[in-house]
């Protein structure tokens, strides 16, 4: 059945299809419009570069009214991202607004991974060692790199 | 802190409980809980309905006593945080039903808006999803000839989900639209040091989000139509405070606001 939600979705699809922004991907799961694979490569020159980290987007019926629920699958080191891949993002919470599509959403976490934000931690030994600890901080994010290959 | 630096890459972080889930989780319930009870936009109802809510006290049965002078009905509508933008869009389509002029330039009104949403920087993509389907009510409503059969499809569309909540975030977009062409005037009623553009992404873009006077201001001249707020709360006089926005204007849609909430007034 066609719902807003959706119609939205289809949308959304068509357009990351015919203008896809640089550095991401992603597509519906085959048999369900509502969970989304994605793709965000490292951005050149931050210490995730050349990595190739996996996330789902999950929708409910009242997108685009509510934000997804976005994760990555791969393991991550970065303050504002969750053990459990959760990612603490403000458009991805209070500061979502209608007009954003996936396409916005994945460019936003894309620029999360060159711009942390040590202020709001989701992971405290990450936003710790961003602070404190630069050259440790990238040794992790590398090994995370190294991991995006094999996962 | 600094001897964690040591723990195995397996469990750093694990410690941290994904707290914003926690909240959103908490937030959904809340909101199923309201859903199941308040119809989005509700059947008209006299003002003496209002007294049940406040059995005992003194001060808001007077209060709904100088309201019932002014006023026959009241519509309630479902306390979501978008209660405002329904319902003023509800009544003022409402009001536009009957008198096929105004409807029209109305639409008009509408139709170019898009582009100068557009002009301001909004995403064409996504705003025309919205737009799309503002127009589509519209037009729905506006081919049925009779006004009593319109006024019910208007109702239908009110109270599914879809429809409805596309109607709220469009005029939110309209609304914001305003504060940001109009933004040296509007500037001054923003609290602390939020820029105009700011305060539009915080508390006007965002579904559910409460509105302020400063949205009523905005989303009545973005609409091209005034309203008055009737004030109701605990204040000591037995007569309710009116306002009327734009100021000076002659409203043509009424609101009764109670500390949070706005539901639609009707002469």
């Amino acid at each position: 059945m066609s719902t807003p939600a959706r119609r939205r979705l289809m949308r959304d699809f068509k357009r990351l299809q015919e203008d896809p922004p640089t550095g991401v991907s992603g597509a519906p799961t085959d048999n369900n419009i509502m969970i989304w694979n994605a793709v965000i490569f490292g951005p050149h020159d931050t210490p995730f570069e050349d990595g190739t980290f996996k996330l789902t987007i999950e929708f409910t019926e009242e997108y685009p009214n509510k934000p997804p629920t976005v994760r990555f699958v791969s393991h991550m080191f970065h303050p504002n991202v969750y053990a459990d891949g959760g990612i603490c993002l403000d458009i991805l919470q209070n500061r979502w607004s209608p007009t954003y599509d996936v396409s916005a959403i994945l460019t936003s976490i894309q620029s999360l991974l060159s711009d942390p934000n040590p202020n709001s931690p989701a992971n405290s030994m990450a936003a710790q060692l961003y602070k404190e600890n630069r050259r440790e901080y990238e040794k992790r994010v590398k090994a995370c790199v190294e991991q995006s290959f094999i996962d | 802190m600094g001897d964690e630096v040591e723990t195995d890459t397996a469990a750093e972080g694990v410690n941290q409980i994904n707290q914003d889930e926690l909240i959103l989780q908490q937030q959904r319930q809340i909101e199923r809980e309201i859903s199941e009870t308040t119809a989005l936009v509700g059947d008209l109802e006299p003002i003496s309905s209002l007294n049940s809510e406040y059995a005992s006290d003194n001060v808001y049965l007077e209060k709904i006593k100088d309201l019932a002078s002014k006023y026959k009905h009241v519509r309630r509508t479902r306390p979501d945080g978008n209660c405002f933008f329904r319902a003023f869009t509800y009544a003022n389509l409402e009001r536009l039903l009957d008198n096929q002029d105004d409807f029209t330039s109305f639409y008009k009104l509408v139709e170019n808006s898009k582009n100068s949403l557009v002009e301001l920087g909004f995403p064409q993509f996504t705003v025309e999803d919205f737009y799309d389907t503002f127009i589509e009510v519209l037009q729905r409503v506006g081919e049925i000839k009779n006004v009593n059969e319109a006024k019910k499809e208007l109702h239908r569309l009110f109270n599914e989900q879809g429809y409805s909540d596309y109607m709220v975030v469009y005029l939110r977009l309209l609304t914001s639209g305003q504060l940001q062409k109009d933004q040296e005037f509007y500037s001054c009623f923003i609290e602390g040091d939020r820029t105009v553009a700011d305060f539009c992404h915080q508390e006007v873009e965002p579904m559910y989000k409460e509105s302020d006077h400063i949205h009523i201001m905005a989303a009545s001249a973005a609409m091209n139509t005034g309203v008055r707020v009737v004030y109701m709360d605990r204040g000591n006089s037995k007569a309710n405070t009116e306002h009327d926005l734009p100021e000076g204007t002659t409203p043509s849609v009424h609101l009764l606001y109670r500390p949070g909430h706005y539901d639609i007034l009707y002469l």
